[in-house]
C-alpha cells in the first residue's frame, strides 16, 4: 500500500456530467480503493422544506432531480394523503403511474446513452438519445414540460389524457419497442461492447444485499427488491408489473435489465390507456396537515426512493427526510471497484446510474427577504 | 416459502427476535413498527437482524428535538437527537428509533454489520452534529470544505449564517 498512487477525479472533470470527486488509489493500472466525495450539487432542499408549505413543497421535491422529477413528487405527495388521510380518485392514481412508467422510458435511454458513451461507444449514445427524444415529445404533450412535468397535486394530478393524446402516446411507444428491442440485440451482441460490461464490475447476490443495493442495480445481481411489486403504490395494484431479474450482476447484467424493463413499463402504459378508470382528478386535501409521521416509498427508474415525513399539525412539514436510490447504490461501486482497471471505474460508476443532483439535498440556506 | 404467510408474519418474525431490547413500540402506519431502544443496544439489535437476515438498511434519518420552552415550575428539558434506522423488508418496515442528548451526541457505528451504513453515518453526523464512533470515514461527504465546525444545518436552531442574512445572496 505504500507504493500506492492516488488519481484524483473531480469534481470538475471532462468525464463526469454532474460534480463529485473521487479519489482512485491505483497499483498501476489496477484500482485498490476508491473513495467518495459528494454535496457540490448541495441546496439545502431538506432544510428549505421545513420553511415552505406543504403545496410549496411538492413543487420544491419535484426539483430535487431533473431526471425522476415525477417520482419525487410522487413519492411526497403520496406521503402527505396517507398523513391527511386522502386517497387520490382512481384515475388520478392511473395517470401517476403513466407519466412514472413514461418517467423510467425517458430515464433509462438517457441512461443508455451516458453509459454508452462512457464505454465509447458513441454511435448508441447518439441513437439512444435521439430516439429518447420520442418519449421527451410525449411528456411535452401531455404536461407542457418536457422535464418536471408537474403532473402531481396534493389529492390527485393536475392534467387529463385527452383520446388524442392516447393515440399518440400509443403510438410513440411503439415506435420505441422497436428501439428497445434493437438496443437489447445491441447490448448482446457487439463484441465491443461485451468487452466492457461482461464480467466487469460483477456483483454477487450476497454482496448486493449485504450493501443494501436497490432498483436495477440490484436486480441485475437477482436480488428480487422492486418497490412497484412489493408495496404496490399509485395504480400497480390495478396495473402490475412484473419484476425483472438477471443472475449474472455484472454490467451486462444492469443493461440488460434495464433495457427488459422498459418492455414492461411499455406493457404497462398501453394497458393503462385502454383501460383508464373513469373518475375525478383530485381529491380534496386540507391546508394543515394532521401531525403524525409517514413513511413513503416509491420505485425510482434507479431504484427505491425513500420518503420520511413528520406533520407538526401546521401548514409547513416538521422534517422531510429523503433518501435517493443513488446514494443506497453508491456502496456498491466503492465495493466493487478493487481489482478493476482504471479504465474500468467511469462504466462502473456509469452502472448504477448515479445521480448526483439526488444525492446532494441537504444545507445551504439562501436568505429569505 | 409459503411466502403469503410469510408477509403477514414478518414483522413479527423481527419483533420476536429483538424483543428484550425493546423499550416501547408503537404501529403508525399499517406495514410499519417503530421500536426504541436504547444506544447501548443498538449493536446487538442491528447485528440480530442482520444474524436472521431481515430486511435491509434502507436509510438512517435524523430528528432534532430542541429543547422546549420549560412550563412554569419544571426544569428545562436537555435537547436531544433521535436516530431512526429504517430497514425495510418486501412491504414492511422496522424503525429502530435511538435517542442522543446534545451534550453527549455519541452512536456506535453499525458499519462492522452493515457496511453500507457508511454513507447515511457521515451525512447524520454532518447534519445533525452525532459523533459515530468507529466509523470507517470521517471526512466531509456533503458540507462544503469550508463549513464551520460544529454548525450543524438540520439542527432546527440553525436558521442561516448571520453574514448572508445582510442582503448578499452569497
Amino acid at each position: 500500500m505504500s507504493e500506492k498512487f492516488v488519481i484524483p477525479i473531480g469534481p470538475q472533470h471532462p468525464a463526469l456530467k454532474e460534480p463529485s470527486h473521487f479519489e482512485i488509489f491505483v497499483d498501476g493500472e489496477e484500482v485498490i480503493n476508491a473513495t467518495l466525495r459528494l454535496g457540490y450539487v448541495h441546496r439545502g432542499i431538506e432544510k428549505g422544506a421545513e420553511q415552505r408549505t406543504w403545496t410549496q413543497n411538492l413543487y420544491l421535491m419535484e426539483r430535487i432531480c431533473g431526471i425522476c422529477s415525477h417520482v419525487h413528487a410522487l413519492a411526497f405527495a403520496q406521503g402527505v394523503e396517507a398523513l391527511a388521510g386522502v386517497q387520490a380518485p382512481p384515475r388520478a392514481r392511473a395517470i401517476r403511474q403513466l407519466v412514472a412508467e413514461l418517467e423510467r422510458l425517458h430515464s433509462h435511454l438517457l441512461w443508455l446513452g451516458v453509459a454508452a458513451h462512457e464505454a465509447g461507444f458513441d454511435a448508441l449514445f447518439m441513437y439512444s438519445w435521439r430516439d429518447r427524444e420520442t418519449v421527451m415529445d410525449l411528456l411535452e404533450l401531455l404536461s407542457g414540460n418536457r422535464v418536471n412535468y408537474s403532473a402531481n397535486l396534493l389529492g390527485g394530478v393536475k392534467f387529463d389524457v385527452t383520446p388524442d393524446q392516447k393515440v399518440r402516446i400509443l403510438d410513440g411507444v411503439s415506435f420505441l419497442e422497436e428501439r428497445v428491442q434493437y438496443y437489447l440485440n445491441v447490448v448482446n451482441s457487439d463484441e465491443t461492447f461485451l468487452g466492457r460490461t461482461r464480467g466487469v464490475g460483477v456483483l454477487s447476490r450476497e454482496e448486493a444485499e449485504r450493501l443494501g443495493a436497490v432498483g436495477p442495480t440490484a436486480r441485475a445481481s437477482g436480488v428480487p427488491r422492486d418497490v412497484r411489486v412489493d408495496v404496490p403504490y399509485a395504480a400497480y395494484t390495478e396495473f402490475p408489473v412484473r419484476m425483472v431479474l438477471s443472475q449474472q450482476g455484472d454490467l451486462q447484467a444492469r443493461f440488460v435489465v434495464r433495457l427488459e424493463e422498459l418492455f414492461e413499463s411499455i406493457r404497462v402504459i398501453r394497458e393503462i390507456l385502454n383501460n383508464l378508470p373513469e373518475s375525478e382528478l383530485t381529491a380534496r386535501m386540507p391546508r394543515r396537515i394532521p401531525a403524525g409521521e409517514v413513511i413513503s416509498r416509491v420505485e425510482a427508474p434507479r431504484g427505491e426512493l425513500f420518503y420520511f415525513i413528520v406533520s407538526n399539525g401546521s401548514d409547513k412539514p416538521e422534517r422531510v427526510k429523503v433518501r435517493t436510490p443513488s446514494l443506497a447504490n453508491w456502496g456498491t461501486v466503492l465495493a466493487t471497484a478493487p481489482g478493476h482497471k482504471l479504465a474500468d471505474i467511469p462504466m462502473l460508476v456509469a452502472g448504477i446510474d448515479p445521480c448526483f443532483s439526488c444525492n446532494d439535498r441537504t444545507v445551504v440556506v439562501k436568505t429569505v427577504r | 416459502m409459503s411466502q403469503e404467510v410469510m408477509q403477514e408474519d414478518l414483522l413479527r418474525q423481527a419483533l420476536d427476535a429483538i424483543r428484550s431490547w425493546i423499550r416501547a413500540e408503537k404501529t403508525p402506519q399499517p406495514n410499519r413498527v417503530d421500536v426504541v431502544i436504547d444506544r447501548e443496544d443498538l449493536l446487538t439489535v442491528v447485528e440480530t437482524l442482520r444474524r436472521i437476515q431481515w430486511g435491509y438498511l434502507s436509510a438512517i434519518t435524523g430528528l432534532d428535538h430542541p429543547v422546549t420552552e420549560p412550563a412554569e415550575g419544571e426544569s428545562a428539558q436537555e435537547g436531544h437527537v433521535e436516530v431512526l434506522y429504517h430497514f425495510c423488508e418486501k412491504d414492511k418496515v422496522l424503525t429502530l428509533r435511538v435517542s442522543v442528548p446534545y451534550s453527549d451526541a455519541v452512536l456506535p457505528s453499525i458499519c462492522g454489520i452493515l457496511p453500507s451504513a457508511t454513507l447515511f453515518e457521515r451525512e447524520l453526523s454532518e447534519m445533525f452534529g452525532v459523533r459515530i464512533e468507529g466509523t470507517p470515514d470521517t471526512s466531509r461527504l456533503l458540507l462544503p470544505d469550508n463549513w464551520p465546525e460544529g454548525v450543524y444545518p438540520l439542527r432546527k436552531a440553525f436558521t442561516g449564517f448571520p453574514e448572508a442574512k445582510e442582503g448578499s445572496d452569497e
